[in-house]
Formats: structure tokens, sequence, C-alpha cells
């Protein structure tokens, strides 16, 4: 068997309809991290010592094991202990929780990098706290963290690509679907791999223009 | 629910070769992934357009595609070529590939952040290429590069519980394989869970104690003054 | 007549169309100081790096001592010397470059002391005790195992100063040695400069400290736009400069230069 062009090129559109789930599943966990992210991190500043160390704990398990791995729990372990989520449900909560702590672990550092000066000078203005949050540390925060955030969009679009294993019909599954009709799994796969390809790679390049317009470059 | 440890005593014996086979394939992969890696980062080094379009193409290629793809398309791909081979060897290769596109981009940047006058005041008392290389390009770049590239074997190693979905028995594999016999998710979980923290524990703590010999910088913590410390630092300072 | 140190005839070289340096003549005779002086841009830095070879001249011939270096005449040819016979003679070259360009992974110690062991092939145990003994000489003995980040500007300075020392080269160039320091270590510099010259070292310095000239060079070149336009005993050219460019230049550096007293 030969690699076929044209079959490759037949296949696209419906994998690309498929990759509109993926995208939609992204946004949703995009979403859900940063404001995860960022309420993680405003509480961790408050630096209440029994819930720093449970978030130490969990910042550690997130990071030292698989995304798989979370996936799983979120599906198998959460109906066992009474909490039955739908794989699409159990997916994106998953990723996102994965997603929230990178960002907040991201912000950590870029947090050091604010100007003392400015906190000192909104609170002589009798600036509350939480208003200190909105208006001076996080519009910074942000602008610091965009090339970061980029990057992360980029990893989370890779982890939608696991919803497949847990039956969410996605591209990847809608791949392997038409695959196991047609017997051609290596034309069907690249097409997948190339709808990601055209995925990320957009969105590293929107990131790059937006980086440039917004993001803080530093000294 | 009861949580009944007795299933884990049974079946440890394949958590076991799961998590070596994890060990053994993640070792594999980070070998072949980095001297992959080196040789496209020097790739993308040399004069010229096309080496360097090459290299970086390679680069952007891996890392937007997700990895369990990357993966598929080589297992899937590979019969057609006529080649069969066994799993294992499929899965290791491929996260390789995975992870050289990474440490290649770790390793060109790692060079590139060198001062070039490093290398001139070597060659400039009479060093020959090597030896300004050995004695002073090498250790500087070694140091540069080792906190990024424990980062990427990190991921490189939880990426591994992909390989799961070609079959490949490790320890992600092992475990799904229990829950199928014993319907017991959260003991069968608990435990591979477990089992991978330990690994990059483990992990990580060996590569700080590299760092620490090879003299990496550790990164010192900042003193500021207690108003700002209120909001921009997430952790108590610890008397050093 | 004796064999100068340094002799540069027609030294040439090119980038992208500008002539960096156009045929420069040179002679530097052993024990000689000597100052190079010129606005920026005109060609003081590429002639240093030329004489080590760290850039390739187009034309020209340099001399070490009597011995060809980096170019050579045999019989009616011209050969570029291989990539041995260069580094054979560069430690013979010593050059301090403007930024220092110190190794941080190594101490202090071992920085003077690498180049001896693993160019020079001496043993460790000979080379660790001159270095010690070279570093002391500089003032660093309680800085000799530590990291070029943990030294001072000046004391960096002078580690640098100790590595090339360390080659035993026949003359040492210097590239700008005040121009990253704090005005108030400049003294410190020069009179260490006046301390390595005063034993004798041949030496070609380039520098804008122009009180440094001097006082302590023994000639003066002045550079502009690739060429040696003047050059004479130190003093005469100071006092009286024949080429207008040379007259402009100083017209403008002089005023605010401090003069290095004897």
């Amino acid at each position: 068997m030969s690699f076929q062009f044209a079959y490759l090129a037949g296949l696209m559109p419906n994998l690309a309809v498929a990759a509109l789930v993926n995208l939609r599943l992204s946004a949703m966990i995009i979403v859900l991290a940063l404001i995860g992210g960022t309420a993680l991190t405003i509480l961790r500043s408050l630096k209440i010592r029994p819930v720093n160390a449970i978030i130490a704990v969990l910042i550690s398990f997130i990071r030292g094991t698989p995304l798989l791995i979370q996936i799983f729990l979120f599906y198998y372990v959460l109906p066992a202990i009474g909490l039955d989520l739908s794989p699409t449900v159990a997916g994106v909560a998953a990723i996102a929780l994965n997603s929230s702590i990178f960002i907040s672990e991201t912000m950590r550092g870029a947090l050091i990098t604010i100007d003392p000066g400015q906190i000192e000078a909104a609170t002589a203005l009798s600036l509350p706290r939480h208003l200190v949050w909105a208006k001076v540390i996080l519009p910074q925060l942000f602008r610091r963290v965009l090339p970061v955030l980029v990057n992360e969009a980029t990893i989370v679009v890779k982890g939608t690509a696991l919803l497949s294993v847990i039956t969410v019909v996605d591209v990847l599954r809608t791949a392997q679907q038409i695959a196991s009709a047609s017997y051609r799994p290596f034309e069907t796969l690249i097409g997948a791999a190339l709808v990601f390809l055209a995925i990320n790679l957009t969105i590293s390049l929107l990131g790059r223009r937006v980086e440039g317009r917004f993001a803080v470059q530093r000294a | 629910m009861a949580f009944d440890p007795a299933i884990l005593v049974q079946y440890w014996p394949l958590f076991l070769q799961g998590a070596w086979l994890t060990i053994q394939i993640s070792v594999q992969a980070f070998l072949l992934g980095y001297t992959l890696g080196i040789a496209v980062a020097l790739l993308g080094l040399m004069p010229g357009r096309l080496p360097r379009l090459a290299a970086a193409s390679y680069v952007e290629v891996l890392r937007a595609i997700p990895f369990i793809i990357i993966l598929f398309v080589i297992y899937y791909g590979l019969p057609f070529s006529g080649l069969r081979l066994p799993a294992p060897l499929v899965g290791t290769v491929a996260l390789g590939l995975f992870a050289s596109a990474y440490y290649a981009e770790i390793v060109r940047a790692g060079i590139l952040a060198l001062p070039r006058g490093q290398f001139e005041s070597a060659r400039a008392i009479g060093m020959s290429p090597l030896q300004a290389m050995r004695h002073i390009v090498g250790p500087q770049v070694a140091r540069a590069i080792v906190p990024p590239s424990t980062n990427m074997t990190l991921t490189m190693i939880k990426e591994s519980a992909v390989l799961s979905s070609i079959t490949v028995p490790e320890l992600t594999y092992q475990g799904l394989v229990v829950q199928g016999n014993t319907f017991a998710p959260f003991e069968v979980f608990a435990a591979v869970t477990l089992i991978y923290w330990g690994i990059t524990l483990a992990v990580a703590g060996a590569a700080h104690r590299l760092e620490r010999r090879l003299g990496v910088a550790q990164a010192r913590s900042v003193s500021r003054n207690r108003l700002a410390a209120s909001y921009l630092l997430l952790e108590r300072e610890s008397a050093r | 007549m004796t064999i100068p140190a340094l002799k540069v005839s027609g030294l040439t070289k090119r980038f992208r169309g500008v002539t960096a340096l156009d045929s420069i003549y040179l002679d530097v005779a052993r024990g000689e100081v000597v100052t190079l002086i010129g606005p920026s841009g005109c060609g003081k830095s590429t002639l240093l790096r030329c004489l080590t070879w760290l850039e390739e001249p187009d034309d020209g011939f340099i001399e070490v001592g009597g011995r060809p270096f980096g170019r050579a005449v045999v019989g009616q040819v011209v050969h570029r010397q291989t990539r041995r016979e260069i580094d054979a003679l560069r430690p013979k070259i010593g050059l301090v470059f403007q930024n220092l360009n110190l190794w941080p992974h190594l101490s202090a110690l071992e920085n003077v002391a690498r180049g001896p062991v693993v160019v020079l092939g001496r043993k460790r145990a000979a080379v660790e005790a001159q270095a010690r003994t070279l570093l002391a000489r500089l003032g660093l003995e309680r800085q000799m195992d530590k990291h070029p980040h943990e030294l001072s500007g000046g004391q960096r300075q002078r580690v640098a100063i100790a590595r090339t020392l360390a080659m035993e080269p026949e003359l040492i160039l210097f590239d700008e040695p005040t121009s990253a320091l704090d005005p108030e270590l400049v003294g410190e510099v020069l009179g260490l400069l006046r301390e390595i010259a005063a034993t004798g070292m041949t030496m070609l310095v380039v520098t804008h400290e122009i009180g440094f000239a001097g006082g302590v060079a023994d000639r003066i070149a002045f550079m502009d736009q690739g060429r040696i336009v003047e050059t004479g005993p130190a003093r005469a050219v100071l006092d009286n400069p024949t080429d207008p460019r040379l007259r402009a230049f100083l017209g403008r550096v002089l005023p605010s230069s401090p003069r290095v007293t004897a």
C-alpha cells in the first residue's frame, strides 16, 4: 500500500469539523485555567499556612504525574466515590486543573518582577487589597506571562487529543474511526497531525503578534 | 466505599514490572532524544539558510503535534514500509523523537547564550578549538542546559504514560489491566499515581544534586519590603 | 639592528566593503610601550584582533620576535600558516580584552593556571605554584580561590592580566584596559600597567587615557580611519601634533583627561 495524497485531501474537511470539538474544549479549558490559576495565585498570596501546605502538595502531585493519569483519575476514580462525570466534563476538568497549576506557578515567578514601589504607592492611596490586585498587579502580571500563556494554550490543545482515550469524539478519535473503516490508518493519522499542526502554528503566530503589542519587554 | 489494599498486594508484581519498563523506556528515550537533539541543535547553528530552516522545521512540527498522534503515526505507519517492530521499541523511538525537538531547542539556546568572547579568549592564549570546547565552552554550556533539560526529561517520563495506548506494558497499561480485572479504580490509580509521583520526585532530586555539583547558580530569594511581600510572595520567607 | 618584538607590514582588513585597516605599518621594539589612540571606529580594536589572528587580515604580514605569524613567505610564495602553527605562536602575543572574558566557571587561580597546563603542557604542580606567585604579586593573595563574579572590577582586571602573563608572552596587547572601570580605579590600573612596563615587557596599549600615553608610553601612534596617521615619541606628539586630524582629536579629548604623574 502506498501513501495516497488524494485520500488525505478528501479527509481534511471531516477532520476539520471534528477539530472544532478540540477547539471548543480548549477554549473552555483555557478560560477555566486562567480563572483558576489567578484565583489560586491570589489565595496563595494570603499565606495561610495549612492552605498553602495543601496547595504545595497538590502542585507537586499535578507536576509529578502524567496528564493522562490525571484524566483517568477524573474519569475512572471519581465515579467510584460518587461523582459521575461525562467523559467531556471529566476531561475538561482534569486538563483545566492541570493548566491552572502551571499558570499559577508561572505567575509566582512573574510576581517577583513587579515593582514593589507600585504596591506601596497604591496602599498609600488607601486602595483596598482587592483593588490593588485588580488595578495594579493583575494587569501587569498578565502582560508579563503572556508568552508563557500562549505556550500553555498550545499545550492545552495538544492535551485535548488525549480525551480520545476516554471516548470523547475529537479529531483523533474521528480519525481512528475513519481509519478502522477504511483500513488507511497512516493517511488519517497524518491528517489529524496536520490539523493540530495548523491549529498550534496559528496560535503561536497570533501569540507573537499579540505579544508585540501587549507584552512587557524585560529591560 | 472501602479501600481494599489486598488488591494491591495481589497485583504488585504487575505494577513493579510496569514501573520498571517505564524507567527503562525513559532512559533509552532520553539517550536517543538527547543525542538527536544535540545533532539537530548543531545543524541549526550551521551557516547557511538550509540547515537552519531544516532544524527549525523539525522542532516546530514535533512541538506542535500531540505526542499521542506522533506515536500513532509511527506505530500505524511503520507496517506500510513493511517494517513490523515490537510496540515497546516503537514507543521508545517515538518518545525519543518527541523529546529530541525540545532538547534541540534547549541545547541551541544554551550555546547561543554563551558570549563569543569566552571562546575567543581561550583561542587567544593558544588553545585549539577542541581544547577551547572542552575546557571553556563545554562546561559552561552544560551548566546552562541542565535545569531546562531536567524539566523536559520529567515531562518525557510523564508522557510515557501515553504508550499504554499502543499496548506497551508500562505502568499505566498495567494499571488499566488490573483495573479491568478488579474494578477497583481507586486502589489501582492510587498506586499507579504514587509510583509515578515517586519516580518524578526521585529524578528531580537527583537532578538538583547534579546541578549543585556542577555549580549551577541556585535562585536566591529576593528580600523585599513586607508590604509588597504580602502581595507578591506566595510563600513565607524562611530564614536561611 | 635588534629584532623588533613586533613588526607589522602592510596589514589590511576589509569588512563588507569597509576598509577597517588600510595598510598598517608598525614596529614595536623590545621593551617599548606604544599607545594607540584615535577616535572610535578608527580600527584600533580591529588591529589588536588581527595581531592575535582572531580576525584574519586580508593582506600584510606580522612578525613576532622575528618569526612570521599567520602568514609566511616560503620561497616566492605567500602561505597562510596552519592552525597549529598559529596556535603555537599565540601564547607569545598576550591579549587583555576590553571586557576581560574571564572564565566564570573557574576560580581566579584556575583561570591563570589552565592555559600553561593545557597549551604549554607544563606540569600542574609547578604551574599552580607559579600562578600563586603571580597572583600574589598582583595583590590577589586572598582572592585565588574566588570566582570572577565574586571579585571587584579592579581585581578581575588583574586576574585577566595574570592569565596573560602566565603564558610568558613576548609582548602584551591591551584593549582599552580602563574603559570598564569606575573612575577611581582607573589610576590603580594605570599604575599596574606602568609597573608591568617597568619590568621590561613590550606593550601595545589601545586607550583613550591620554594621560597614560603621556606619562608611561614611549611612543604614541594615532590612528584614523584605518591608517596610522602620526607616530612618534609620546611627549613630542602630544605637545606638538603635526597632523590636523590629530590636533582636532587632542583638542576634543585633552582638556578632560587627567595626567598620570610620575
